[in-house]
């Protein structure tokens, strides 16, 4: 039997984001068709929105309010602008600030490296970071990145990069573990791995 | 150790099987293709969590049951014994459809006395050694099979090798990817350096736990084949790794393979650098053909048996002697290692051996805690052997006293 063309459609928007195989995606897509009118109504609306309204914060590239040029971190006079913490995505930025315990400011790479999939300096906020950087004012970069494979691949292209620079680089202490997520890791151990930083040699 | 209970459900013939195991000699007798390789396959399918003979786990599946298309619960469960300790250790293979096109896909979990694992975390508790006819191969085969050999023995005894050969194989992927990425022109060559450092770091690893363990076996696995022979020949094992941490002497392409080349004094660090350097050397060449072309990934193991390569050269009887020697070696060296008998499975043997060897092979067995023999014929094996061993019958994937 064919799928009418609009399931089919969403079934394969669905399966495109991660961690949604094939069969979730027909799952939802079926839930969609039974389920009352608002719930694919505000469904609809909040994915209309959620370009429409979040913008990419043009400093630090942190998602931020539309219309915004800079974030509230990076207009904020109260942080450290002499310190900046390098994550993967914007979800780790939300992971430190809940601990409470980094008052300098951020730059979210967006990704990491990855050449399977493509993915090289080019298409993370690298030149960005750079840029930043040698603008001056900056004494510590402090790298954040999982303690993945490729976290660890980036962090050390990222020592590579900014070493002319006369900046002090640190690495986030190996308090997290191997494979682990920022994202994840509880407060504490976050904390420990903030203030357990070492110098990468 | 020894297996106190073993249970599989949907694994090849066996739809359902449970059986108690004693201490000692099991003798498991029958017809061919009646699934007594099956049995000693599973119980070293709980050591290594993958099988001795395919590289493809989806084949142990049952195939009646696959076929159904629904979801498909391959389960192993041993109940061991380890330094008087009882042990619980279940693997289980899913075989789940994916999509709408008849797709399935393969997932493993294992679980130590009921607790979800990774891999890397339970192997070395359960060991087996298994010895299959079909395992000449180690010697005659393509280097693979010789790698996988190294690996899957490396994985039982050393706690953290497979975890450094998984994330060795990362990075070989990637920095692959982005090789061939360079070679089509794409990409800046500033990023190799990073994958050069994963790669060697990783890498060094595994050449130096493969130094000291082929140094090891070879030692132990020429005392005894100098007995098996008494004493006409001598068995060495050449690991010759694809990255060479040894610089060779000036002006000598390759060493002659009956230079005995010690590397038992090399260290990490030295290993490592010698591996980056020579990576960075090779860049433009790696570049060129788009992949890594040294590296454990590409080492090599030869067996030569006085100074003659047995893979090119071995008589039959030659090479059944080497690969007895060689098993009998590898129980012996994770018995140093763990300070326990593993299980020993051997599947049959008997009718390769002439009536010495029959004989020094149950000599060198004789202490450990349990062994499973396959057997056509039962008469193989002296009578006051069997005598004290227990005997069952295998007969279409039942198991049954005789
Ligand atoms: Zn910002």
């Amino acid at each position: 039997m064919l799928l009418p063309e609009s399931i089919q459609s969403l079934i394969n928007a669905l399966e495109r984001l991660p961690g949604i195989g094939p069969k979730s995606a027909s799952r939802l897509a079926f839930y969609l068709l039974r389920a009352t009118d608002d719930v694919a109504d505000d469904l609809a609306l909040a994915l209309a929105n959620l370009k429409k309204n979040t913008a990419f914060c043009e400093e630090c590239f942190n998602i931020t309010e539309a219309g915004r040029e800079r974030c509230e971190i990076c207009e904020s006079t109260r942080r450290d602008g002499s310190v900046i913490c390098v994550v993967e995505e914007a979800l780790d930025v939300l992971a430190l600030e809940r601990t409470g315990g980094f008052q300098g400011k951020y730059h979210v790479l967006q990704g990491v490296l990855s050449p399977i999939e493509g993915i090289g300096p080019d298409d993370l906020k690298i030149k960005q970071l750079i840029a930043r950087v040698a603008r001056g004012g900056v004494q510590e970069v402090i790298l954040a990145t999982n303690p993945s494979m490729e976290g660890d691949a980036t962090a050390l292209y990222l020592r590579q990069q900014l070493e002319p620079l006369g900046v002090r680089v640190t690495r986030l202490a190996r308090g997290l573990p191997m494979g682990g997520d920022l994202e994840y890791a509880d407060q504490n151990t976050l904390l420990r791995a903030l203030s357990g930083r070492q110098e990468m040699s | 150790m020894f297996l106190k209970h073993l249970s599989l459900t949907n694994f090849r013939k066996f739809t359902r099987l449970d059986l108690d195991l004693p201490q000692g000699v099991i003798l498991l007798t029958g017809g061919n293709a009646q699934g007594k390789t099956t049995l000693l396959e599973a119980i070293y399918f709980l050591a290594a969590f993958t099988s001795f003979q395919t590289h493809a786990d989806r084949q142990i599946v049952n195939l009646e049951e696959a076929k159904k298309g629904s979801l498909t619960v391959t389960r192993l469960v041993a109940e061991f014994q380890r330094e008087k300790r009882r042990h619980r250790l279940e693997v289980r293979l899913i075989l789940e459809p994916v999509g709408v096109l008849n797709g399935q896909r393969l997932r493993k979990e294992i679980l130590l006395d009921g607790v979800k694992k990774p891999a890397g975390d339970v192997l070395g508790q359960f060991n087996a050694v298994i010895f299959v006819p079909q395992m000449s191969q180690i010697i005659e085969g393509a280097p693979e099979e010789r790698r996988r050999y190294l690996n899957l023995a490396l994985a039982q005894s050393v706690p953290a090798y497979a975890r450094v050969l998984g994330e060795y194989n990362q990075a070989l992927t990637q920095r692959n990817a982005l090789l061939k990425a360079l070679s089509e022109g794409l990409g800046g060559r500033d990023q190799l350096e990073v994958w050069d450092e994963a790669l060697s770091r990783l890498g060094a690893q595994i050449i130096l736990w493969r130094i000291g363990a082929i140094q090891r076996i070879e030692h132990l696995a020429a005392r005894v084949h100098h007995e098996l022979t008494h004493g006409t020949e001598i068995l060495r094992l050449a690991y010759e790794p694809a990255y060479d941490p040894l610089p060779k002497p000036n002006g000598q392409l390759g060493l002659r393979m009956n230079t005995v080349v010690d590397r038992s004094h090399l260290e990490l660090d030295e290993i490592q650098s010698g591996f980056r350097a020579r990576l960075k050397e090779l860049r433009n060449e790696e570049i060129a053909r788009g992949v890594t072309t040294i590296g454990p990934h590409r080492d090599e193991l030869r067996f030569l048996a006085n100074d003659i390569d047995l893979g090119d050269y071995g008589s039959r009887g030659q090479i059944r002697t080497a690969l007895l020697a060689l098993k009998l070696a590898e129980v012996n060296w994770l018995k140093e290692r763990s300070g326990e008998w593993p299980v020993i499975l051997l599947d049959e043997v008997m009718a390769e051996l002439d009536l010495q060897r029959r004989a020094d092979l149950l000599k060198y067995i004789g202490g450990s805690e349990q062994a499973l023999f396959t057997t056509t014929d039962l008469k193989l094996f002296a009578p006051e052997f069997v005598e004290k061993a227990e005997v069952w019958k295998v007969e279409s994937g039942r198991v049954e006293k005789a």
